[in-house]
């Protein structure tokens, strides 16, 4: 069994916010960082924080995709919604869609028609913390802070502070 | 939440399951807000409408909740004729099963018909009132009302007024405010309130005791005179004794407590006029609640229809 | 024919044991214990009393009790869907098997014993297929109708002695008030329920918790005891001897009581089911517990068992009603009302009166064999009395009740998946 820890997962997403912080500023679109839900709109949060310590101050939203899901009436367990948060029409944005573990495509599939509801983005580019493979739609993102090739068949398992108690990526 | 198939009563849910159908229906209710009031959730899947009983609202507001969530809507008219045929409930199941229904809507004037339906059948089953028995999605609306107003229900003091012997809503609705915490008592012409033997609810027949009581909300049932066959009611007198009139509207101002109603209002009966106009009147709330509350139950159901039957 | 010597059996009412020296002919003088004949014996002795004869049959019945076979004077044979004969000879073979040698039969749809005809069909079914006797209960009025009397004399000469319309009770006073007078004049007895249709329509169990929680209207019980007081009044006016049918209430055992004390000629019956449960037992809408009069409250229960302890109460009977089960799989207010008992009737009259000690095997067999036998008063095509024949009962035995074991061709029994004590050994031989 493989894990990430903490002051990996802490220094990943500084790097993460440099990368967008440099984007930005040669972008000229308002700049949107929309999480999934859950665990997305937690890496989202961080990564507004950290834009706006370095002066850059992105929008920040959080999308719930369950009623969007093609697989939703297989699922055993359907969990509460949540409720979206996007105070904002996307219109015209730079959206940056950030999840946690990218793995079979269908979810960001999803995300792509939730988010499109909203308005229409001039850009939308999708980040993740993490990228499993295992691809069943031909979605990729435009950056990954970890590639991880898990042993087969084992789930990746992200862990956040703000709903953990601790960071940490195991697979 | 563990797959369900069907909602039949209030009292066959666990809290677990109460919370989350009340949950969910906050995040349904952020749909409306959007420029495209629709999500794919169920989408091609089958929502049939059977209704035995005639009902303009609820019908509609389960047709727009299953709009909203994508799914195909079948109205089944359920004409007068093929009861009086004598075709059994059963028989009626059987062919609409044909048709490959995901999700059945009924209302039926028997108590116990939806349960009946949902044991004979794949779909889910949704009871949208059967006689006296039960109108879970009615509850559901009403304590997510209360929530939305006052954030919490726990600890609310509730009075459903009015026909409480033969109202589905005072049954249910007080079950899922009792399970969520508040306290709920019953007031209305004594014959037609029920002994608190027989529902553990505290049970008034004048106004008086209602305030003595310092009730939160004040839940008005319609006065259903088309489904009783002989007259229960004295004639004339019921907003004069049971209704909010306006000397009553004026203490309910005093005191700030809230005015709700399952609809449609019979104005002058269970509600004067200046009542709709109230500021914590949550009638028209209610309605528009009614259709979130309607897409979580839709949307956390699941149908045993799916492998090829 | 080689003789046939019982030893050892233990005589129900006064538990003291027997040997029985069985018949080789039919006809002659029986024996007597507690003033009940001893059909088909020849002698009788305490235990050890007879000795054996070279090559007789002997028969072991220790620690089996020997009694009465039951009379049960309310039930109904019809099955829908299954030919009349298909319908006597299940119902029959159930009978046996729940320890019933004979049965008064209420008349059903198919089984409408309006006409010469109708009875006749009827005669033929049972003597052809049924292992128990069956008597029918005339028409009060043509097709249960309610309004034309059915033809008494004609019914009367084909033997009928007991009128009924089953759970149908004429609306109207005038109509049974002149039943009642024919009654009079034909020596038969009226058997009948106390009810007020007005006060019931539309109403499908006991009024109280359950029925508030399940949203069903309830049957008041006072439309039952206003029922019995008005059949009670109307039958002393006529001089008609009335049978009160399925009491249901503590206050309509009461009603009876007075007027038992008061002289009237009336006798009265309680279902089996109203001993036992109560409508609490409907639980979720299960219909097999959907009975007419409905279940009422356990202090109904009690006072109908003090009323059989008394006499006030005559009979126990098994209200028997056979119901498909697609019919009982209806919801609550469409399905039709009834148990189907009869296959385990002894066994569940046993486990739960007389086992914990609610009911002695002395009131049993006279509230479910002498007493009802008593008031319809069989007899054979020579018009001659019949008795009850003799049965074994092993209290010792346990079985759990099944569906597919019953006889009687449907499955509304609420005993079905209970275990019960006791099996019934009818005939003796």
């Amino acid at each position: 069994m493989g894990a990430i820890g903490a002051s990996e997962i802490s220094a990943a997403i500084c790097g993460w916010t440099e990368r967008i912080a440099a984007a930005a500023e040669e972008s000229s679109e308002r700049l949107a960082v929309i999480g999934l839900i859950s665990h997305g709109d937690l890496l989202a949060q961080r990564l507004v924080a950290g834009l706006k310590a370095r002066g850059i101050d992105a929008l920040y939203g959080a999308i719930d995709i369950s009623l969007y899901r093609d697989d939703a009436d297989m699922r055993a367990e359907k969990l509460p919604l949540r409720s979206s948060y996007l105070p904002f029409s996307t219109d015209g944005l730079h959206v940056i869609l950030v999840d946690d573990v990218l793995y079979t495509g269908r979810t960001i599939r999803a995300a792509l028609n939730a988010l499109f509801e909203y308005g229409r983005p001039a850009r939308v580019e999708l980040q993740t913390l993490a990228d499993r493979g295992g691809r069943e739609v031909p979605i990729c993102a435009d950056y990954t802070c970890f590639h991880i090739e898990p042993e087969d068949g084992r789930e990746v398992r992200v862990r956040l502070v703000e709903t953990d108690g601790e960071d940490k990526i195991e697979f | 939440m563990k797959p369900r198939k069907d909602l039949i009563t209030i009292g066959s849910l666990s809290d677990e399951e109460i919370n989350t159908i009340l949950d969910s229906a906050t995040a349904m209710k952020d749909i409306f807000t959007k420029s495209v009031k629709k999500v794919p959730a169920l989408k091609g899947k089958s929502v049939l409408t059977l209704f035995y009983e005639p009902s303009t609202r609820t019908r509609s507001s389960f047709e727009v909740a299953a709009h909203r969530l994508s799914a195909d809507v079948t109205t089944f008219t359920v004409g007068t004729s093929s009861v009086v045929k004598g075709e059994s409930v059963h028989d009626t199941i059987d062919t609409l099963m044909s048709m490959k229904m995901d999700y059945i809507i009924v209302r039926h004037k028997n108590s116990g018909i939806p349960d009946v339906i949902a044991r004979h059948c794949k779909a889910a089953v949704i009871n949208a009132g059967d006689g006296a028995h039960a109108h879970p999605s009615q509850a559901f609306l009403d304590a997510f009302t209360i929530r939305e107003k006052y954030g919490t229900v726990a600890g609310k003091r509730v009075v459903i007024i009015g026909d409480i012997l033969h109202s589905r809503v005072a049954r249910s609705t007080s079950t899922i405010l009792q399970r969520l915490g508040a306290q709920v008592a019953y007031m209305g012409p004594g014959p037609l309130v029920p002994l608190q033997a027989h529902t553990g609810i505290p049970r008034f027949t004048d106004w008086d005791a209602v305030f003595d009581w310092k009730p939160d909300i004040i839940y008005l049932l319609r006065v259903q005179n088309e489904r009783i066959d002989t007259p229960f009611f004295p004639a004339g007198d019921y907003h004069q004794a049971f209704g909010v009139t306006e000397e009553r509207l004026k203490i309910i101002d005093d005191l700030d407590l809230g005015i709700m109603h399952p609809g449609p209002v019979n104005r002058g009966v269970e509600l004067c006029d200046a009542a709709m106009e109230y500021r914590n009147c949550l009638v028209c709330n209610q309605v528009e609640n009614g259709i979130a509350a309607r897409m979580s139950i839709l949307y956390h159901l699941t149908p045993q229809t799916q492998n090829n039957d | 024919m080689t003789e046939t010597i019982i030893r050892n059996a233990t005589w129900a009412i006064d538990g003291k044991k027997y040997d029985l020296a069985l018949s080789t002919c039919e006809g002659g003088k029986h024996p007597q214990l507690d003033g009940i004949t001893l059909t088909g014996v020849e002698r009788c002795e305490p235990a050890g009393g007879i000795s054996v004869p070279a090559g007789a049959q002997v028969i072991d019945a220790g620690g089996k009790l020997l009694l009465p076979a039951l009379f049960d004077m309310h039930a109904k044979v019809e099955i829908a869907g299954r030919s009349k004969r298909e319908s006597v000879n299940r119902t029959g073979q159930a009978a046996t098997n729940g320890g019933v040698w004979a049965m008064l039969v209420m008349p059903t749809r198919g089984f409408c014993f309006d006409s010469a005809p109708n009875l006749d069909s009827f005669r033929d079914a049972v003597n052809q297929r049924s292992s128990a006797e069956m008597y029918a209960a005339g028409c009060i009025t043509q097709g249960m109708g309610g309004e034309q009397q059915a033809p008494y004399n004609t019914l009367a000469a084909r033997g009928v002695r007991i009128l009924s319309d089953a759970e149908h009770v004429p609306a109207n006073l005038l109509t049974l008030h002149r039943v009642m007078k024919y009654v009079a004049e034909l020596d038969m007895v009226l058997a009948i329920r106390g009810d007020v249709p007005e006060l019931t329509r539309n109403t499908c169990m006991h009024p109280g918790a359950t029925s508030y929680r399940l949203g069903l209207h309830g049957t008041p019980a006072c439309a039952e005891e206003i029922g019995i007081e008005t059949l009670l009044r109307l039958a002393a006016d006529a001089g008609a001897r009335i049978h009160i049918q399925t009491v249901s209430t503590a206050e309509g055992a009461e009603i009876i009581r007075r007027a038992k004390a008061a002289g009237q000629r009336v006798t009265a019956e309680v279902a089996l089911h109203h001993l036992l449960f109560t409508h609490e037992d409907v639980g979720n809408y299960d219909t097999n517990y959907k009975t007419l009069p409905p279940l009422r409250e356990r202090s109904d229960c009690e006072a109908l068992i003090a009323a059989v302890k008394d006499g006030t109460i005559d009979c126990i009977v098994s209200d028997h009603t056979p119901c498909i089960p697609f019919a009982k799989k209806q919801d609550f207010i469409t399905a039709p009302q009834g148990m189907a008992v009869l296959d385990h009737y002894l066994p569940a009259l046993y486990t739960h009166l007389v086992k914990p000690g609610l009911l002695t095997w002395a009131e049993l067999v006279r509230a479910c064999s002498t007493a009802p036998c008593g008031i319809v008063q069989p007899v054979d095509e020579y018009d001659e009395p019949r008795v009850a024949p003799l049965m074994l009962f092993d209290p010792a035995a346990r079985s759990t009740v099944r569906a597919e074991n019953l006889a009687c061709g449907t499955a509304n029994s609420p005993f079905i998946g209970t275990e019960l004590c006791g099996s019934v050994n009818l005939p003796l031989q």
